[in-house]
């Protein structure tokens, strides 16, 4: 058990580490504070331009779809980043308990989805006047915490993809699309057509989102608490889903040798 | 006049340990190498991995600027003049890298043909001599992600030399291919000398360098540790003598005591399954095998043998000092 | 004549390579539609056909700009990778005319964003695109693909010194789409930012495809298109040599 913790802590922070070691932080920085402050401006204008909804609604939105994607990202980054640094193999012939060792890069990875989510919501406070109530906060970033976590775990199913090909952070690149458009972070689910909303209830961030409005708005979070469990749930659900199929993967690329592909 | 001339040349990088705290760190990869090659030589820098070769070669053909000293290909000065070295050299590297996988052969030498300036009317026809001469005529039009690593190296040398360059600079070009394969790379690269070219190459299989080339250098550690031909070099170690020594186990201390006998130039340990080999080099004046083995007393020993020494221990001996 | 020769050689081969990597056509063709959609339904409170048609040209120079952006920066990191950079640079080439056709062929990948997202526009949603000025419009294509080409190489320049340059070309994707106008207005956006938008490609190509084919001043707009192009140009090769003497002097021509 102990070893399992040691390598979900010493593991995850090390890989992290090497993927990013190459970045300097005038780099780093950009990707982590330029871009979530330009994509809550993008849609907040976007919204005003097309007259829906408020300014609020785009901040809350994205500032939480901005959470989610490190958690997507990174369990595909770090399975084709290693692909790509031919790491792979020798890391999928250790003995380490292998969701240990992802869990363990999830680590970070939540720790930078709190730090964008704050760039977004400080951008929102800032440019577009958008205030959410200090008393909120808390119960905010519990939310946040929970819907980061839920979206790692829906990256589990992202995952797998790089064994099996290898540009398929790209394909990720897709999914973030998806959860713009699905989950009520730019467009109200009620707008939405009927099976894009049966599809929403399915998707992380969708209810975690639905907290979020209600938690800025004054809600406390036992209100929430069902649309908090939902969300988790759906996150574990999508990681147990993505890490059976990541075992089923890894005896196929066993056998197709497609692990050193590039 | 020299055709490639390296004076005193220096390479030295700078870079860090560390995330939180960057700890600067200096390497020196080249440490003062000078050497020159005439006009229709086959000149040879052998040395072990990190010894400094592709470091040495980089500066020549203008990719990496020297840290201090100088060198000129063809009379041009690689820092100043770089455009012109360029012009006239060819740079062919061994490994899996360096081509469009996505593109054919042909594709590939097509745009390589129009960056290295052979001229519209001439590249199809140059194209086609030299797929001929390196033997992928007919597979010119299959994507290279589908070639052997034998064919990848056929095809570098033949991008290395659509250009017709006078110079040709060659960066471990057998390495990781099979024995057939690599000896028919070695056939081409002895070709294009017989044509006229000039050609340096790098390599750290010894028995390459010893029927390759006209002169070697050996580098170790940045720096040129001996040179003349493959003759002179085993020159070197001739009138001496090479007893290998099988022994279960033997510690460096005992090593250490072995390299301090009267007569011995050199000690190495080849690790050969669970045994080791120790290959002694001596200067051939003493019968040492008696103190070689009394100090060898309490280690389980195998077999004992001598042979006259090669140009592999001339490397070796060069090497370790 | 022969710097002419070695762009479009290079254009030739790297539009190849980039258009047989499917996931690279697969997300520059697809990532417009998204785009698209989204537009489509924010717009659809009060949306017009012409707000529609102008969310699709929108999309797909947005998809172009993420082309160019990512992609173009990625380009120097793709060679580096395939082990041929060392080859480009030690060409007897000017760099800038290696470089310049990859960065404009990555954006022509863009052309497949246009028809992807025009047809998507016209079979789900029955956008309609009149040709008020087919010649200019017909025009305005390349000469966004070609702009926004160099524009992406003037990035790439900025960034070749630098080993992780995609990761600054991801954080441009969402300023640029802002500034340039492509699915709102500059209007909506406060005037301090005006010359930031006039001063980029995607802006102009953008109004030159909408002038296009709804009528508007499009030469103005193709006229701008030019001078930046050649602004840009120059931009990027003033700093190409010093660059790549840099790269040269710190050895991370061959580092992954």
């Amino acid at each position: 058990m102990s070893n399992n913790a040691r390598i979900f802590f010493v593991g995850g922070v090390i890989a992290y580490r090497a993927l990013f070691n190459w970045l300097n932080p005038w780099i780093f920085v950009p990707t982590l504070v330029v871009a979530p402050i330009f994509q809550v401006l993008f849609f907040a204008f976007l919204g005003r331009s097309a007259g829906l909804e408020s300014d609020r609604f785009y901040v809350i939105g994205n500032a939480l779809q901005i959470a989610a994607l490190p958690g997507l990202f990174a369990m595909t980054f770090a399975i084709s980043g290693e692909r790509w640094s031919q790491t792979l193999s020798p890391l999928l012939a250790s003995p380490a308990n292998r969701a240990a060792v992802f869990l363990g890069r999830a680590l970070p990875v939540v720790a930078n989805a709190a730090f964008v989510c704050v760039v977004a919501f400080v951008a929102g406070a800032l440019i577009l006047r958008v205030h959410i109530a200090p008393g909120a906060i808390p119960a905010l970033a519990v939310v946040i915490a929970v819907t980061s976590i839920s979206c790692t775990g829906f990256g589990f199913i992202c995952g797998p993809l790089g064994l099996r090909w290898r540009d398929a952070i790209i394909a990720v690149n897709l999914l973030d699309a998806v959860l713009l458009i699905f989950c009520g972070v730019n467009i109200p689910i009620d707008s939405l057509p009927g099976w894009m909303q049966a599809v929403s209830e399915y998707l992380p961030v969708t209810h975690g989102l639905r907290a979020a409005r209600r938690v800025a708005d004054g809600a406390a979070l036992g209100d929430v608490s069902g649309l908090i469990l939902a969300e988790l749930a759906i996150g574990l659900t999508y990681a147990g889903v993505g890490f059976a199929w990541l075992r089923h993967l890894e005896l196929v690329a066993r056998r197709g040798a497609t692990l050193e592909n590039s | 006049m020299a055709v490639i001339e390296a004076i005193k040349l220096r390479r030295t990088y700078r870079t860090t340990t560390g995330v939180l705290r960057r700890k600067p760190l200096e390497v020196e990869a080249v440490r003062g190498i000078s050497f020159s090659v005439e006009r229709g030589e086959l000149f040879g820098l052998l040395g072990p991995n990190g010894a400094g070769k592709t470091t040495t070669i980089k500066m020549l053909i203008t990719l990496l600027l020297p840290t201090s000293g100088e060198a000129r290909v063809l009379g041009h000065d690689v820092v100043d003049d770089a455009r012109e070295v360029r012009k006239r050299i060819g740079y062919v590297f061994g490994g899996d890298r360096g081509l469009y996988e996505r593109l054919s052969a042909y594709d590939n030498l097509r745009y390589f043909a129009e960056l290295y300036g052979v001229s519209g009317r001439e590249q199809r026809t140059r194209i086609d001599e030299v797929l001929e001469l390196v033997g992928l005529k007919g597979r010119e039009h299959e994507r290279v992600e589908g070639y052997s690593r034998g064919m990848r190296q056929r095809l570098h040398i033949a991008r290395g030399i659509l250009h017709d360059p006078e110079v040709v600079f060659l960066d471990e070009p057998t390495i990781g291919v099979d024995p057939v394969g690599a000896r028919d790379l070695r056939r081409m690269i002895s070709d294009l000398v017989a044509g006229g070219k000039t050609v340096l190459l790098t390599t750290h299989y010894m028995f390459e360098a010893d029927a390759l080339c006209d002169r070697i250098a050996v580098i170790s550690r940045g720096e040129i540790v001996g040179a003349g031909s493959p003759a002179e070099l085993k020159g070197r170690v001739q009138g001496g003598h090479v007893t290998e020594i099988e022994v279960f186990g033997v510690d460096d201390p005992t090593v250490d005591r072995l390299r301090g006998i009267a007569g011995v130039t050199a000690v190495t340990i080849e690790e050969r399954e669970q045994k080791q080999v120790l290959v002694v080099q001596t200067s051939g004046e003493h019968e040492v095998t008696a103190a070689l083995l009394a100090q060898l007393d309490g280690f389980e020993v195998g077999r004992v043998a001598s042979r006259e020494p090669t140009l592999e221990d001339a490397y070796v001996a060069l090497v370790d000092e | 004549m022969s710097s002419l020769r070695v762009l479009w050689a290079g254009w030739v081969t790297h539009f190849k390579i980039v258009s047989r990597s499917p996931f690279a056509i697969g997300v520059g063709a697809t990532w417009p539609i998204v785009n698209a959609t989204l537009a489509y339904f924010m717009y659809q409170a009060g949306g017009s056909p012409q707000t529609l048609l102008y969310a699709s040209l929108g999309s797909a120079v947005a998809g172009i700009w993420s082309m160019a952006a990512l992609d173009a920066s990625g380009a120097i990191q793709r060679q580096r990778f395939w082990g041929t950079l060392e080859l480009l640079v030690a060409a007897p080439v000017k760099f800038a005319l290696v470089l310049l056709p990859m960065t404009i062929a990555i954006a022509s990948v863009g052309i497949y964003c246009l028809a992807t997202t025009l047809v998507w526009g016209r079979l789900v949603y029955g956008i309609p695109l009149p040709l008020e000025h087919p010649l200019a419009f017909v025009l305005a294509v390349p000469a966004t693909l070609v702009s926004v080409g160099v524009l992406g190489f003037a990035l790439c320049m900025l960034l070749v010194r630098f080993r992780a340059a995609s990761h600054i070309g991801n954080s441009l994707e969402y300023p640029v789409w802002l500034a340039s106008g492509l699915l709102f207005p500059i209007a909506v956006l406060p005037a301090w930012t005006h010359p930031i938008s006039w001063s980029l490609a995607t802006t102009w190509g953008m109004r030159a495809l909408l002038h296009g084919s709804l009528g508007g001043p499009v030469w103005l707009d193709l006229g701008m298109c030019a001078l930046l192009t050649v602004v840009y140009g120059a931009i990027g090769v003033a700093i190409l040599d010093r660059f790549l003497d840099a790269a040269r002097r710190s050895a991370t021509l061959s580092l992954t």
